[in-house]
């Protein structure tokens, strides 16, 4: 049994430690708001924050996790409320399907973490999670309003 | 508090299949499938696979107690390959064990020993051999032989069109749990629940009544889950009603990829006709469709390419003929725009050919051809409502195209190394389904005692915005608070015999339905109104205003809650379950003539881009849209719509490039294999709606799936102009996908 921090709360996890963190964070502690989209790092629907840092769970083992924190989409917002990612997501009506948007608005959150205000270029290079319903233009409002959201609140 | 869908997937709380909390012994179901495209069975070897640990059960067409079919209405499709395999992926066997590892491991260990036979993955070569799905049909208009004798230029050529992968990013996937009596309750992630529903009580020898399917919602459809999620269900059913236990499937995305079924390509020859100014007078393409092994709705598909040979053009003599040829590979099915993109395409690239026969630029051609209100479609349906030239004109001036377009040639003209390009894209799509009978739909609505209101239909919820939509429909027929409505889960118990929510009508028919059922209620609110009012029920005279009960235009005391706990104690029905078929579509197949669709959408596109010259990568710099919308029922839903259909269509022209190897395997199998536009791939687009009434659908809405997935054919001609403006030796071949590598050969192809 191995003890991982998801969300500010500690879960007693039983897995070997070449699972990928993705299927430990859904299966085994039953979160499943980070989703499965090819297994191989490419479309970002499984992003998740280690330690604050952007990272694709299913490229990640659960041995390499351990000592670490973990946020996933659930634990992103506060007692307060919602994150201003997740509210600017809701206001500029970005998901269609859906199902990539908790590894977008994780992306998000990390880029406005490291960068309060990015530019449109810079806004493309860390936004790399696949839409296929195609929501990048709303994506790109969304990402614009949280900025100016989280300025607000800070 | 009630949570939207929005709200839901922000928090990551909203659910999809496999987000669904495990029952207690949960069994995984993986399938066998064929290592080869075409071959005899020779035998298969079990046994090191069920000494696996974990296994409960290995089943094969041998374990199915009904008939091995999982074809819809009008073709046979069997659920698993007995004596032959037809494509690599057709499922064999399958394996349920305890995990999905356990079972993966397991059926890697069962040995499958085939005798091949020739196999064909070319739809030209198929149709040489005779393999049709189907003879093929015939849409005709005029006297063309008579037309060439009248054209002053007459060019022919090919096209080509390639495949495109669905990449929903939710992969199929199944759970299934046992029910008494033999019953089955169905979770599948599909777009036709009615389907799953009759399929699988159709293998495992149920009435209807005992299965019953489920949708909450998909990550994303676009056809791949009309026909192709009944496999996955039919064999998770298969396994829980055996094994008396819950059993999920769940596809990996290679898995995916590599076993379902992908948008036709198409092989087509085409010969055009014109007069010295541009006018079409003669058009002639044969369309050879690549069905892959089964039908599955190949001939569907094949139908509308007929019905869109000519996109938004009239042109007085048309041959347009159409060969659905089998191949070995996995049967291709759905996708946005079913066949229509494909014909538009052939015919863009004859106009483009055209053009340069007569030296003048395509736009030429495209805008002196438009359809005008009364000229008639190939199939005898005059274009009613024609918007061809209105979307046309406007966008003309929204772009003040003249100047953009010396803006573009001043560019090319001082930039050796970069060239831009223009080009427009018109289309025209037919709403209804082309098969008459599906176009039909059911609605359940209920008030509850407290005010609430449940409103059932079978449309299902893939991220187009249809249960917005549907609620939206409820709340504004009632006058009341959006929150008020919940739009339950699409299930074949609340709603029999659904049609797949398909072709761009989910809203259309389902939104019907739903009008209907509200207003059934309504009438009986209204004469509870009346009562309470001690006053003669004149329905003109009362009306429901944002939850208040007002009489001749006065408000009364009268609330929403009062008035529905009055029409229960006064035992008023407060469901009501409508039906809706659409009026007046009809079609003959025996002469190929009829009014197969309720209307069409039209609207047009201008697709800029600029290619890198030294290094054949481009950008689609702006697309700009003028789409016919109808009255909308959401705007940011339908926005939406837009933008994401010309994203896919964009793709399928440029980067979608799907290939298979000699035997038939599918090379991109992985998201880096196979590229799907990203945000840098995302151009700028502007959408200006024409907003005008559609009496002929819902609320005068116009139904925005699919049609805006065809203007990204414009970027492929586009970018040919812009090739040409560097290398005007390049003589296009019209192929599809034009690839970054396509295009570096091309500027520097000679002549």
């Amino acid at each position: 049994m191995t003890t991982l921090m998801i969300n500010g709360k500690q879960y007693e996890l039983d897995a070997e430690d070449d699972m990928p963190l993705l299927w430990v964070i859904r299966d085994i502690a039953g979160l499943t708001g980070t989703k499965f989209g090819c297994g191989i790092g490419m479309c970002g629907a499984c992003s998740i924050h280690l330690d604050g840092e952007l990272v694709r769970s299913c490229m990640m083992s659960f041995g390499a996790a351990k000592d670490k924190a973990i946020t996933t989409i659930e634990g992103l917002g506060s007692e307060q409320g919602l994150h201003p990612v997740q509210q600017a997501w809701i206001d500029k009506d970005v998901s269609q399907c859906g199902y990539c948007q908790p590894g977008q608005i994780m992306a998000a959150a990390a880029l406005l973490r490291e960068n309060p205000n990015p530019s449109e270029d810079e806004i493309r290079t860390k936004m790399t999670n696949y839409c296929r319903c195609g929501t990048y233009l709303q994506i790109f409002e969304a990402v614009k309003q949280a900025a100016q959201l989280q300025g607000e609140q800070s | 508090m009630h949570a939207n869908d929005l709200e839901l997937h922000a928090q990551g709380r909203s659910t999809f299949v496999d987000d669904i909390a495990p029952p207690a012994g949960l069994l995984h179901a993986f399938p066998v499938v064929s290592t080869i495209a075409h071959g005899l069975i020779a035998s298969i070897d079990f046994s090191e696979a069920l000494a696996c640990s974990g296994v409960a059960a290995i089943m094969t067409a041998a374990d199915i107690p009904g008939d091995n079919n999982i074809g819809n209405v009008e073709t046979e499709e069997v659920l698993f390959a007995e004596q032959t395999v037809m494509y690599q992926g057709q499922p064999i066997a399958l394996v349920v064990a305890e995990s999905e590892h356990e079972a993966r491991h397991a059926a890697a260990r069962i040995k499958v020993d085939y005798r091949e036979l020739p196999a064909v993955f070319d739809a030209r070569e198929a149709h040489r051999q005779g393999l049709h799905i189907a003879p093929p049909r015939i849409f005709s208009l005029g006297d063309i032989e008579q037309a060439w004798q009248t054209c002053d230029v007459i060019v022919e050529g090919k096209t080509q069109s390639g495949a495109q992968e669905h990449v929903y990013l939710e992969t199929q996937t199944a759970l299934v749990y046992p029910l008494e009596n033999g019953g089955l309750r169905v979770v599948s992630a599909t777009q036709s629940p009615g389907m799953v529903q009759r399929v699988i009580a159709r293998v495992l020898k149920l009435t209807m009544t005992q299965v019953e399917v489920d949708v909450l919602r998909l990550g994303g459809g676009f056809g791949g889950k009309e026909e192709q999620a009944t496999a996955w269900a039919a064999i998770a059913a298969l396994a829980a009603s055996r094994l008396q236990r819950p059993v999920k499937i769940r596809l990996s995305r290679s898995d995916d990829m590599r076993w379902t079924g992908k948008r036709h390509p198409y092989d087509a020859d085409f010969k055009i006709g014109l007069d010295r100014s541009g006018k079409i007078l003669a058009y002639d393409v044969n369309f050879y469709q690549n069905a892959g092994a089964v039908a599955d709705l190949s001939l569907a598909i094949l139908e509308r390419t007929l019905f869109h040979a000519c996109n938004s053009y009239f042109i007085p003599n048309v041959r347009a003929s159409a060969v659905s040829c089998r191949t070995n590979l996995p049967p291709n099915t759905a996708f946005r725009g079913f066949g229509g993109p494909q014909a538009m395409f052939v015919l863009e690239a004859a106009i483009f050919k055209a053009a340069a026969a007569l030296q003048i630029d395509a736009a030429e051609i495209q805008r002196l051809n438009l359809m005008q209100e009364g000229q008639a479609f190939p199939y005898g349906m005059p274009a009613i409502e024609c918007r061809a030239g209105l979307c046309w004109e406007r966008l003309q001036e929204n772009l003040a195209l003249s100047r953009r377009q010396q803006a573009i040639n001043d560019f090319n003209a001082s930039h050796r190394l970069e060239k831009k390009a223009l080009a427009l894209m018109p289309i025209c799509f037919g709403i209804s389904f082309t098969a008459t009978f599906l176009n039909q739909a059911g609605a359940l609505v209920h008030i509850y005692a407290d005010g609430s209101v449940g409103v059932s239909c079978g449309a299902v919820e893939m991220g187009q915005g249809v249960k917005q939509k549907i609620g939206n429909i409820v709340a504004s027929t009632f006058s009341i608070d959006r929150e008020r409505v919940k739009v339950e889960s699409t299930n074949t118990s609340r709603i029999a015999n659904m049609s797949p929510t398909a072709a761009s009508v989910g809203a259309d028919l389902n939104g019907q339905a739903t009008l209907l059922a509200c207003r059934q209620i309504l009438q009986g609110l209204k004469r509870v109104a009346a009562g309470l009012l001690d006053i003669e029920a004149k329905a003109d005279k009362i009306v429901i205003e944002q939850e208040r009960v007002y009489f001749n235009g006065q408000p009364t005391a009268i609330g929403w809650n009062q008035l529905i706990s009055e029409a229960y104690l006064s035992r008023t029905a407060l469901s009501a379950h409508a039906h809706y078929a659409t009026p007046g579509v009809y079609f003959d197949r025996s002469k190929e003539q009829g009014r197969p669709f309720a209307y069409h959408v039209y609207g047009c596109a201008a697709v800029e881009v600029t290619v890198d010259c030294l290094r054949g990568i481009y950008r689609i710099d702006e697309v700009a849209i003028v789409h016919d919308g109808g009255k909308s029922l959401a705007p940011e839903v339908d926005l939406g719509q837009v933008e994401g259909g010309l994203m896919q269509g964009l793709g399928w022209m440029t980067i979608e490039d799907i290939r298979h190897d000699s035997q038939g395997r599918l090379l991109n199998d992985t998201l880096t294999a196979y590229k799907i536009p990203d945000i840098h791939f995302a151009p700028e687009i502007n959408v200006e709606f024409v907003a005008k009434d559609n009496p002929a659908a819902i609320l005068h809405s116009k139904a925005v799936g699919e049609p805006p997935f065809m203007y990204g054919i414009g970027v492929y001609f586009a970018l040919i102009k812009a090739i040409q403006a560097f290398n005007p030796a390049f003589e296009p071949e019209f192929t599809a996908p034009m690839t970054p590598e396509k295009v570096l050969l091309a500027l520097y192809a000679e002549s």
